[in-house]
């Protein structure tokens, strides 16, 4: 045999319209709701951004600040017993223009989200792993992400209003260039 | 296969089959698991009967949206009384499957193996895009809203600012697989597209435009693998297992480089490392990257260090990997082309190595003599990396 | 060392969330599909191995090959059973519910759906009640339930 390489595969494909109106079908929805704890360290990480301030967490045996932080060196299998923190100004690592929502549904303003590679004073990192962030930018224009230009940048929180913080990771805003 | 491995057998796979791949199908998933099982069995001219144990594969429970998938398929997959195990490394999963069923073998566990993988990405609704929310963080990643697609941009825009790489370079991929899929029985998004289609395509999230990204799929893939004994009985030319390798990174994924794939590297260098093979580059003369995104298949060449960092685009504009180049890469068409069923594709690049190095491949057969074939895949959160090196 | 005590933050943060997939669909498959279509006509489908029957119509049959359908008249009998008193989410029913094992005399294997009778004992013979035939979808619940005979 011809190794099945060019035989008429199994299968039957269905056309959307099909599939609904197939006799048999079973349409069900799912409810499951969660309740995610955050832990011991990201909770203190959380409790942080409430106080507008960035927390990390270093391991007593090789050095390394985990941004977000973590109970435990994940290479060295110790607890990470010292917390540290962060100036909050970082670089970014890389940057993207999202026209699509979580549903990829169209959005009307594009959203920009980043990498942020934060300032981990004293952290002598090997230039693979780093103390970082996921979040969004804002004063910047999507031109600056195509061209470039924003890959690098300089960039520091914009904290919430106090008032407004809830211990989460939106009490950041964003990430904002700083002004040079 | 070098010595510095102590194993009780060599393995070898001897069939292979598929269904094809769609965007929804009649099938249920355990059928579609059986098709491609049965087919199978049937080109390395087995039965079920001969068959010791079963490997499963398939990514998350919730695109099939049925909870204990690998048990739910099992009988489709032929393991209903059978030492029967389901593998799961997200993405990676697919290649992880005859690297599971390698060690069954290798181990002198069993004589002959019946690896199945098996997705069906239909059932979720409205898009199974709802499916992946659950690979965020629930705390940190989650209430920024993302879309999967982000995590994908930020490593393309990434890798194109490490290497000057601009989106026309790295569109010449989705054109090469999805060209190379035309002769491909499985293949659901198989065209002559030029450079030009993929920029003008909808842009989902800069730098990604919709042809820089797979299709959605139902599918399933089979393989058998035998130990050397049984091997030589069933066939005259058994492809040879030589090496294997799987490493995982963590969930932080941006707490490291996203330019460079470390996790891939390492999974290679242990799979060359038993494979005996010390400049892959030279030494591998087909290989299977894996290529849900385009971008990803030249990060993976590098991975695999089949190129140097950064200069798979320049190879692959000098039409290195075309299917007549030096090194053709995804000759299947990939994932681009023939369509991404998660776990069913790494089998299908498992599968395209089986036929291209028995010479079967028909319209698709690279022109140059093969001997030894890489395929690889990655998985979850740019973490996992899982390598099989496979020769003649 | 006991990290964990010094680490305690003021509280342990949560944080809500819910799956994300408004449904599922399921397609019956290629052998689903008879079975389908047979429940809107009235009829249970068993699959034929070589001499045996197997009611639901397994996908494959053991030799890992899928057999020949054909329909199961029965007579049904209650093979296990158990009451509920209670729905999912805990509130008490009105009219308890009996669930049972029913199979036919000639298969093997076994549906299980509700049993509506004032009295249920293993071995009790019964019989389908089907949904008006305007009604059915080839779905299980095309079988409101099955009463004594």
């Amino acid at each position: 045999m011809s190794g099945g390489a060019e035989r008429r595969l199994p299968g039957h494909y269905l056309k959307a319209r099909e599939m609904y109106s197939l006799p048999g079908l079973v349409e069900y929805r799912p409810v499951a709701r969660y309740l995610f704890s955050a832990g011991q360290a990201q909770s203190r990480f959380l409790d942080g951004l409430k106080e507008g301030r960035i927390l990390g967490k270093r391991c007593p045996r090789c050095g390394r600040v985990y941004v977000p932080p973590r109970s435990y060196c994940e290479y060295c299998m110790a607890p990470t017993s010292d917390w540290v923190e962060l100036p909050g100004t970082g670089e970014v690592h890389t940057a993207v223009v999202s026209y699509i929502s979580t549903f990829r549904e169209r959005m009307e303003k594009p959203e920009i989200v980043a990498v942020i590679k934060l300032d981990a004073p004293g952290y002598t990192e090997g230039g693979y792993e780093f103390a970082g962030l996921f979040h969004k930018l804002c004063n910047i224009e999507p031109e600056d992400v195509m061209s470039g230009r924003a890959i690098g940048m300089r960039v520091k929180p914009r904290w919430r209003p106090p008032e407004e913080r809830k211990g989460d990771v939106n009490d950041i805003e964003c990430f904002e260039p700083i002004e040079s | 296969m070098r010595p510095n491995i102590h194993v009780k057998s060599k393995v070898a796979v001897v069939g292979a089959g598929l269904t094809l791949f769609r965007r929804r199908m009649l099938e249920t998933p355990r059928e579609l698991a059986w098709e491609a099982a049965s087919m199978a069995l049937e080109s390395a001219g087995l039965t079920l009967k001969d068959i010791d144990c079963v490997v499963i594969g398939t990514a998350p429970d919730a695109f099939d949206g049925v909870h204990l998938n690998g048990e739910y398929l099992a009988d489709g997959a032929g393991g209903i009384n059978r030492p029967t195990v389901r593998v799961y490394v997200g993405g990676g999963t697919g290649v992880f499957v005859p690297i599971a069923a390698w060690w069954h073998v290798a181990s002198g566990l069993c004589r002959t193996v019946l690896a199945v993988a098996e997705e069906k990405m239909s059932p979720g609704h409205p898009h199974p895009q709802g499916v992946f929310a659950y690979i965020w963080d629930p705390v940190l990643e989650r209430p920024l809203g993302p879309n999967l697609i982000w995590i994908f941009a930020l490593e393309m825009r990434r890798y194109m600012h490490k290497c000057g790489a601009r989106k026309e370079d790295i569109a010449l991929v989705s054109v090469k697989n999805k060209a190379n899929a035309l002769g491909h029985p499985a293949a659901q998004a198989a065209a002559r597209i030029t450079v030009e289609d993929v920029l003008n395509s909808e842009v989902l999230v800069w730098p990604v435009n919709r042809l820089d990204i797979s299709p959605v799929s139902d599918g399933a893939a089979a393989l058998v693998l035998a130990s050397e004994n049984e091997a030589r009985r069933i066939t005259d030319s058994p492809v040879w297992v030589e090496g294997v390798g799987f490493t995982l990174d963590n969930t932080h994924w941006y707490n490291r480089e996203l330019g460079y794939p470390r996790y891939v590297q390492y999974a290679a260098r242990m799979a060359y490392k038993m494979a005996g093979i010390e400049r892959p580059w030279r030494e591998i003369d087909v290989a299977e990257p894996y290529d849900p995104f385009d971008y990803k298949e030249l990060h993976h060449i590098e991975g695999l260090m089949l190129a140097r960092p950064c200069e798979a685009p320049k190879l692959l504009k000098e039409g290195h990997f075309n299917r007549d180049g030096d090194l053709p890469t995804s000759p299947s068409g990939g994932l681009l082309g023939v369509g991404n069923p998660i776990a069913a594709a790494g089998v299908m690049k498992v599968a395209e190595l089986f036929w291209q190095l028995r010479y079967e491949a028909g319209a698709r057969q690279v022109k140059k003599p093969v001997h030894r074939g890489v395929a690889q895949a990655w998985g979850d959160l740019m973490q996992a990396g899982t390598v099989i090196v496979l020769g003649n | 060392m006991s990290w964990w005590k010094e680490n305690v933050a003021s509280r342990i943060r949560h944080y809500p969330g819910k799956m994300e997939v408004e449904k599922y669909v399921y397609t019956p498959g290629v052998h689903g599909l008879e079975q389908a279509k047979a429940l809107k006509e009235g009829k249970i489908l068993g699959a034929k191995c070589g001499d045996t029957i197997y009611v639901p119509p397994l996908t494959l049959c053991p030799d890992h090959k899928p057999g020949e359908l054909v329909e199961v008249r029965g007579p049904w009998r209650v093979v296990t059973y158990t009451i509920i008193a209670e729905t999912m989410d805990g509130r008490r029913l009105e009219k308890p519910e009996v669930i049972a094992v029913v199979k036919p005399d000639d298969a093997e294997g076994g549906l299980i759906h509700r049993v509506e009778a004032d009295q249920v004992y293993i071995g009790m013979e019964v019989e389908p009640v089907f949904k008006p035939e305007a009604e059915r979808k080839g779905t299980i619940d095309d079988i409101l339930y099955f009463k004594p005979k």
